[in-house]
């Protein structure tokens, strides 16, 4: 489905990812990234879905090389994405933003979207005015209308508890499941991502450092010396 | 009563309380008012057109235009021109004018409007400026009459209405408050509209609407060439009444005049910008005799971005909602 080769991407002199190569295409499960800071998590996500253009390497999706292709073109194609910091529209009510995009992709399964991301209740209030995590929801919601096939969300749990960034694991695992989506999720939350991700990648200094279910990643002496330390 | 209840009669009332303020708007001013009143209230209907354009664009689109008037004046020169140098008939002058002007709009739009809202605002200006000194050109005196302007008579008709009538105050109010009506009526469907959906959207987090599939760059084109439309409609109406085109009526101080107007009656809606439009000749009127015109465009800015920035018509709904909550009609735009 998603096929990352030789990926790499310079901010100026500094290297944010170097030569990054990984294969996603599990339907139905999460796929976790994780790394410490300055790792190049966000810079993969902007890299894939066409924020940043890389400095070299491809991306592909189901076999097409779409490096060239712009943002909006990868949406239209059916891969999605949701931001670190909250994406919405804050004098739009919740409905009004979720019916134009809606309207505008042609899905018509939005009451689906509403019910899963229990947005019922605020449907008539302004975005900007419900509270933030809510506010994550709706930013995952948009990020899902158009039927994707392919979701990137950059720390869902962002600003979040740690108990409410483990209840939107839960409710996003069984979005992706229920959906068949291939679903990247870069997450600073540790512990979220080992309980709720199907499959992890870690990433350090912009390397890819391991690919693997999360058993596997967790006994990783590279990812322990990296970044888990004693949490392994 | 409950909201569906009232929303029942909510549509016909305002439908029918719409229908006799244009009625009665454009028929009894014409019987009770002066001549010169009637000569500045129509100043103040073709300033509220501008202003219009320049709030839509605003509130929609969250751009501001500071390049109007180029619009607003080159319609007049293209008319005239049309006429004396082409030997267009008024009627084609009018449709040559107004088409070639969206031609114009249309390839600065795309030129512009991908850039950041204050270098918009900034490229308009210069545009604007570019076209006003153009006029002054000794190559093209001929044609523009340099800094003395270009007088403009016709004979004959234009759509039905004879060269006569629109000089005619008495009878140019009708004229211009049917124009006003019919632009304020297609903007508010246009801000209703899906585009203005998009606009607004756009203008919030256009990131957003990117990762959202939306091309965010032809629907501001759109506007843009939209309201340049409206400023045309503006220009040619402005050269009708008055028979006369100068180098002023594309400087920088009507564009500035558009946007007091709008700042003074509110943005947000179709009357707030006429309103304003209307109290900016009239004050301008009072405060121009007395030689303090720029003092009435200071004033105002400030008065209106500081301390009333939802203008008269957006300060007047707030009042009424406070007083009378009930009245669900008032929850829209002003």
């Amino acid at each position: 489905m998603l096929k990352i080769e030789g990926l790499s991407v310079n901010y100026g002199s500094l290297r944010a990812l170097t030569n990054v190569d990984l294969e996603v295409q599990d339907q139905g499960i999460l796929h976790g990234v994780i790394g410490p800071n300055g790792a190049g998590k966000s810079t993969l996500l902007d890299a894939v879905c066409g924020r940043r253009r890389p400095t070299a390497g491809s991306v592909r999706y189901r076999g097409e090389d779409i490096t060239g292709r712009s943002v909006a073109w990868r949406r239209r194609h059916g891969m999605s994405r949701s931001f670190q910091r909250t994406s919405i529209f804050p004098d739009l009510s919740v409905r009004e933003q979720l019916v134009l995009i809606a309207q505008h992709l042609g899905d018509d399964r939005l009451d689906d979207i509403i019910r899963l991301m229990d947005l019922g209740a605020y449907l008539d209030q302004k975005a900007g005015r419900i509270a933030y995590g809510v506010q994550r929801r709706v930013d995952v919601a948009l990020a899902l209308i158009g039927r994707p096939s392919i979701l990137l969300m950059d720390e869902p749990g962002a600003g979040l508890s740690a108990v409410e960034t483990l209840r939107l694991f839960e409710h996003l695992r069984e979005l992706v499941s229920e959906q068949k989506i291939v679903a990247v999720v870069v997450e600073h939350d540790v512990e979220a991502v080992f309980a709720c991700c199907g499959m992890i990648t870690v990433l350090d200094l912009g390397c890819h450092l391991a690919t693997g279910v999360p058993s596997e990643v967790r006994k990783d002496s590279r990812v322990i010396a990296a970044y888990l330390g004693s949490a392994a | 009563m409950t909201e569906s209840a009232s929303s029942s009669w909510r549509v016909p009332a305002t439908g029918a309380a719409g229908v006799m303020l244009f009625g009665f708007g454009g028929l009894l001013p014409a019987y009770l008012a002066s001549d010169f009143t009637l000569k500045v209230a129509n100043e103040g209907l073709l300033l509220g057109m501008l202003a219009l354009s320049v709030a839509f664009l605003m509130s929609e689109a969250g751009l501001v235009a500071l390049g109007v008037a180029s619009v607003y004046g080159s319609a007049g020169y293209l008319f005239a021109i049309g006429m004396s140098e082409w030997g267009l008939t008024p009627t084609i002058a009018v449709v040559f004018a107004f088409f070639a002007l969206i031609a114009y709009s249309g390839v600065l739009g795309a030129l512009i409007v991908r850039t950041n809202p204050l270098a918009f605002m900034m490229l308009t200006l210069a545009a604007g400026e570019m076209v006003s000194h153009a006029v002054m050109l000794e190559a093209v005196h001929d044609y523009t009459g340099g800094a003395d302007g270009l007088v403009v008579n016709f004979k004959g008709a234009i759509l039905g209405v004879q060269a006569a009538d629109f000089v005619n105050p008495r009878y140019f109010w009708p004229i211009g408050w049917t124009a006003v009506w019919l632009i304020g009526v297609t903007l508010w469907g246009v801000a209703r509209s899906r585009l203005g959906a998009t606009l607004r959207a756009v203008r919030q987090n256009e990131e957003r609407m990117r990762f959202s599939g939306f091309n965010t760059y032809l629907p501001r084109v759109i506007a843009y060439v939209l309201v340049n439309a409206v400023a045309a409609v503006a220009g040619l109406l402005h050269v009708l009444n008055t028979g006369f085109v100068s180098p002023e009526s594309l400087g920088l101080g009507v564009s500035t005049n558009a946007l007091v107007a709008a700042l003074m009656g509110g943005t947000a809606g179709s009357i707030g910008p006429l309103a304003g439009g209307l109290i900016f000749a009239f004050a301008q009127d009072e405060f121009g005799a007395r030689g303090a015109t720029q003092l009435l465009t200071g004033v105002a800015i400030v008065l209106f971005i500081v301390v009333f920035p939802r203008g008269v018509v957006g300060g007047v709904v707030a009042v009424l909602r406070r007083i009378a909550p009930g009245l669900v009609w008032l929850r829209g735009k002003a």
